[in-house]
């Protein structure tokens, strides 16, 4: 079995309001292998952007980190000062955000920004780098003294993705990347990680809500649903012995591309995620289950292991 | 570039909106103030002068419209009549007087609030919770709560007039002679310590308040966040990405602000007698002097919108989607 | 966990509003004392006009706050003058978001060519300079409260008009809005039944700065003798004690209390408002509870994500 990356054991994080805390991340647990791209899909709310930030402990206010243990490449991320934080980050892990406009700094040139992160790190680097990085995502060089707003968002997406690679690190989190483009240019930018991953060896955590998308680029896949980990597996596993009735409803909502039924969306799952502030007794999917017993609101359903590295969270599988 | 040239074309219509308001306001107010201006005059002056002051009025039995005309090519020509308060001497003479001190007093402070309040609004944002972020944002709107003129009462009161350490009044010492020499800038910096400082002080509260909000939601922005994701040191993330990112807004507001401080200004003059126009418009309302108030107001306009413009280039230079805008 | 949340909903979330944050219930007691006394002073006051003793007097136990250059209580036009100049502030407080809202809602709702030319006559408004403005109008009209209220809403408008219009714009792209036009409802309802109530506490918070703005402009005014220098008002206050020189005989208690009263209804009116912006924007308050948690856990709140682990699951 290949050495794991990233370590993370009954995280929890929650939210400080004034009508008191709401747990954002609930008890989750789940390692990143050397060289792996390890894909989390969940609807919107389900955790999963909250999980990377506080990987990278720059969830803002009011998040605070609650609960468990993160182990990256042998240090506890939760036990880092401030100086030594910055230094994993981007170093070690990198990051790209989910919106490409919104992401990069609209007054400083693309170059610049790049730049900044060399700076930042004493690593050695310049302009010259900075061009070579942009090529290496598929954009001309000289457009290092480009302004974000002078892109397109797909070549927004790829300066994103060249950031992210500027000081090759070891985990690069992509976060929705290619939610805002077009079926084409996500194929391409896809592609374009997946031959950069095998070149340079960087493990992956792909967050999409977009499951066919992900079943196409992951070596493993990991479903959230309202805070919690609901079922996670190697991607083949998943695709045709998926054992969560959740999961089964997004493998129907998004049929794998190329499987003939285009109308995405045709059997959504009805209903709507819970409230995170009020969550429902039990197992937090019931209300929305078509196999829901009596039980299931009873009690929480325990992880159970499936097989070598399939575990679900479901009475039914108990 | 096509962007300034809008922005100009702007100013000249709220120019022109503004030479047409002062055209027509005489002739909309009740009781025609003018006429009995005139009336009021008469016999005090020389029938040619008087000739003079009705035509600034366009009073004359032109059709409205010639007058109108008239009185466009009058005031392009720098002519804005005859000061009834000054008289015999012409509004263009009297105001060109003062019209450096108050672009001096008004520039100078507005300059020195922006930079200082928008420095201390980013250090509150930063340090939130900290006492630049709890105690000096609500002292600084009290200040900013008394009238600027009434601060410069207390100012001239405490520290001119019972401790004696500014000078009472007026822009520089009466004998001495203006002149590009440390011996005159010197006193003038003297003179305008007061009027300036109650200014500013009366001013910094509202930049750093804004400059302080701006920067709270622009640090919870993606780009600062993936600023900070990439390990920056703590001050680059903050000026480089979120106080670059947060001037913006606040420089659109300098421009609007503008107006504003310059009548501020202009009623801070009055308390230290400074010899701008805020003085003379005080003597033009005692003496109803129609031509030398509708006069300052035009040369103010046209100075705040000449300012407007030059914090647009300024815009454009700190903006770069400005620049490509419509180019 | 969020026992007894009911949800408080009308007049109730602005009572909250102002009694959670401590700026904003400082803000309220000290705009109540002042309501208060514009209310009953005048009744209690002496009469301001009345020449009571030697001009110029200090405070004293006869007269609180001393006497005029004309021998007249300050304390008496000092309670006097509060009603006359907080009603115009507020009036015109009210006048400017009306004006401001028809205009700006107007221009935002219908867009194109509407919008344009609005958005044009406020913008122009905007960066002709107020003050001046204001005193050439003023000059030309009798003078008096009316004429001051008149020239201070000529004046004030197009700032609210702007903001307005930008709100309206970003409401119009609202799903339900635009549903509601597809149906068909009718314009004046949208705006009126969809529009407006989400920018019920815009709408406030511009009131109270459209107050402040009011109470400074209409004090300044009167101060350079284009008030009824006969009444009593704040500015005419000041007016009086500028024109009987006393700052050069020391007469500081001419001034010094009416200044501290304008100053102070401001600041109330200012604070009052930072407690509403809460509800327009709730990042404000969440970082204060999150700070608050944060100490009653003995940390300090820190630029990265904070660590405070718990030990059992509760």
């Amino acid at each position: 079995m290949t050495e794991s990356l990233l370590t993370i054991r009954d995280f929890c994080v929650d939210y400080v309001t004034d009508e008191g805390r709401v747990r954002a991340i609930d008890d989750v647990s789940l390692d990143v292998k050397r060289g792996e791209i390890l894909g989390i899909a969940g609807e919107s709310g389900s955790g999963k952007t909250t999980l990377v930030q506080a990987l990278l402990r720059i969830l803002p206010p009011p998040a605070v980190i609650s609960r468990g243990e993160i182990m990256f490449e042998g240090k506890d991320i939760l036990a880092l000062e401030e100086e030594e934080l910055r230094a994993m980050r981007w170093g070690r892990i990198s990051m790209v955000f989910q919106s490409a406009m919104d992401s990069l700094n609209p007054v400083v040139t693309i170059g610049e920004q790049i730049e900044d992160t060399f700076r930042a790190h004493n690593a050695k680097g310049g302009r010259d780098r900075a061009a070579e990085l942009l090529d290496m995502v598929g954009i001309p060089g000289d457009r290092v003294d480009s302004y974000a707003h002078q892109l397109s968002g797909g070549m927004r997406q790829r300066v994103g993705i060249a950031l992210a690679l500027a000081l090759e690190p070891s985990l690069v989190i992509l976060d929705e990347p290619t939610t805002a483009l077009d079926v084409i240019v996500e194929r391409e930018i896809l592609q374009e990680v997946r031959q950069l991953q095998r070149k340079l060896g960087f493990s992956v955590l792909f967050i999409t809500h977009d499951l066919a998308r992900m079943l196409q680029v992951s070596d493993r896949v990991a479903i959230f649903y309202a805070a919690r980990l609901a079922e996670i597996g190697p991607t083949n596993e998943l695709r045709s012995n998926a054992r969560h009735p959740y999961t089964r409803g997004l493998l129907k909502a998004f049929p794998p591309i190329g499987s003939g039924t285009e109308a995405r969306d045709a059997h959504s799952i009805p209903g709507s995620p819970p409230s995170l502030r009020n969550p429902p007794t039990g197992c937090r999917f019931h209300p929305r289950c078509d196999q829901a017993r009596p039980e299931c609101a009873a009690r929480e359903p325990h992880q159970t292991t499936l097989s070598e590295g399939h575990k679900a969270d479901c009475i039914l599988t108990d | 570039m096509v962007y300034i040239f809008q922005r100009l074309a702007f100013y000249a219509l709220a120019a022109w909106v503004a030479l047409t308001l002062n055209f027509f306001l005489p002739r909309l107010m009740p009781g025609d103030p003018a006429t009995a201006l005139v009336a009021r005059l008469q016999g005090r002056l020389a029938p040619g002068a008087l000739e003079a002051l009705r035509e600034t009025f366009g009073l004359t039995d032109a059709p409205l419209i010639s007058q109108y005309f008239m009185y466009l090519s009058h005031v392009l020509r720098g002519d804005f009549g005859i000061s009834v308060a000054y008289f015999p001497a012409p509004v263009s003479e009297v105001i060109g007087t003062g019209l450096i001190w108050t672009i001096f007093l008004a520039g100078t402070a507005v300059l020195i609030s922006f930079a200082i309040g928008t420095l201390l609004g980013v250090m509150a944002a930063w340090w939130r919770g900290s006492w630049l972020d709890t105690i000096l944002p609500p002292s600084l709107v009290f200040l900013g709560a008394f009238p600027y003129f009434w601060l410069a009462m207390l100012a001239l009161y405490a520290l001119g007039f019972t401790l004696g350490w500014f000078p009472l009044g007026h822009a520089y010492g009466d004998d001495l002679t203006p002149g590009f020499n440390w011996l005159f800038l010197s006193d003038v910096v003297r003179h305008g310590a007061l009027p300036i400082g109650t200014v500013v002080l009366a001013t910094l509260g509202g930049w750093l308040l804004s400059m302080r909000n701006t920067m709270v939601s622009i640090l919870g922005s993606d780009y600062v966040n993936l600023a900070r994701a990439k390990g920056l040191p703590p001050s680059r993330v903050v000026l480089r990405y979120a106080a670059r990112n947060a001037l913006l807004p606040s420089v659109t507001g300098f421009g609007m602000a503008l107006g504003f401080v310059l009548g501020g200004s202009l009623l801070t003059e009055i308390v230290f007698s400074y010899p701008g126009q805020g003085y003379l418009l005080v003597q033009a309302v005692r003496n109803q002097d129609y031509p030398l108030m509708q006069g300052i107001f035009l040369v103010i306009t046209l100075a705040v919108l000449g300012a407007n413009w030059l914090v647009d280039i300024v815009y454009l230079w700190l903006d770069p989607r400005t620049r490509e805008s419509g180019g | 966990m969020s026992g007894g949340a009911e949800k408080t909903t009308g007049i109730g979330i602005w009572v909250e509003a102002i009694r959670r944050d401590r700026k904003a219930t400082i803000g309220a007691v000290i705009l109540a004392l002042f309501v208060l006394l514009a209310v009953v002073g005048p009744f209690v006051a002496e009469d301001p006009d009345e020449l009571v003793g030697v001009p110029l007097q200090p405070p004293s136990m006869q007269h609180w706050l001393g006497t005029t250059g004309q021998g007249q209580d300050v304390l008496a036009q000092l309670l006097v003058g509060s009603r006359t100049s907080l009603l115009i502030g507020f009036s015109v407080g009210i006048s400017v978001v009306l004006i401001g809202a028809l205009i700006g809602v107007t221009a935002g709702y219908f867009g194109g060519r509407i919008d344009a030319l609005l958005t044009l006559l406020f913008n122009v408004f905007l960066v002709i300079p107020g003050l001046p403005l204001a005193i050439i109008i003023a000059a030309y009209l009798p003078a008096g409260p009316f004429t001051i209220m008149f020239v201070l809403i000529v004046t004030g408008w197009a700032w609210n008009a702007r903001v307005l219009r930008a709100q309206t714009l970003a409401q119009r792209k609202r799903d339900f809005v635009f549903a509601s036009v597809v149906a068909g409802e009718s314009s004046f309802r949208i705006v009126t039944r969809e529009i407006l109530p989400t920018m019920t506490s815009l709408l406030v918070s511009q009131v109270i700065g459209g107050t402040v703005y009011a109470i400074g402009a209409q004090v300044g005014l009167e101060y350079l003798g284009l008030g009824d220098v006969s009444a009593f008002t704040w500015g005419t206050n000041l007016y009086w004690a500028q024109n009987d020189s006393a700052l050069l005989t020391g007469a500081w208690w001419t001034f010094v209390p009416t200044g501290i009263c304008v100053a102070l209804v401001g600041f109330g009116l200012t604070m009052l408002n930072s407690g509403f912006d809460e509800i327009t924007n709730p990042r404000l308050g969440l970082e204060r509870s999150w700070r608050a948690y944060l100490l009653s856990k003995g940390r300090k709140p820190q630029r990265s994500t904070p660590v405070v682990l718990e030990g059992t699951r509760d």
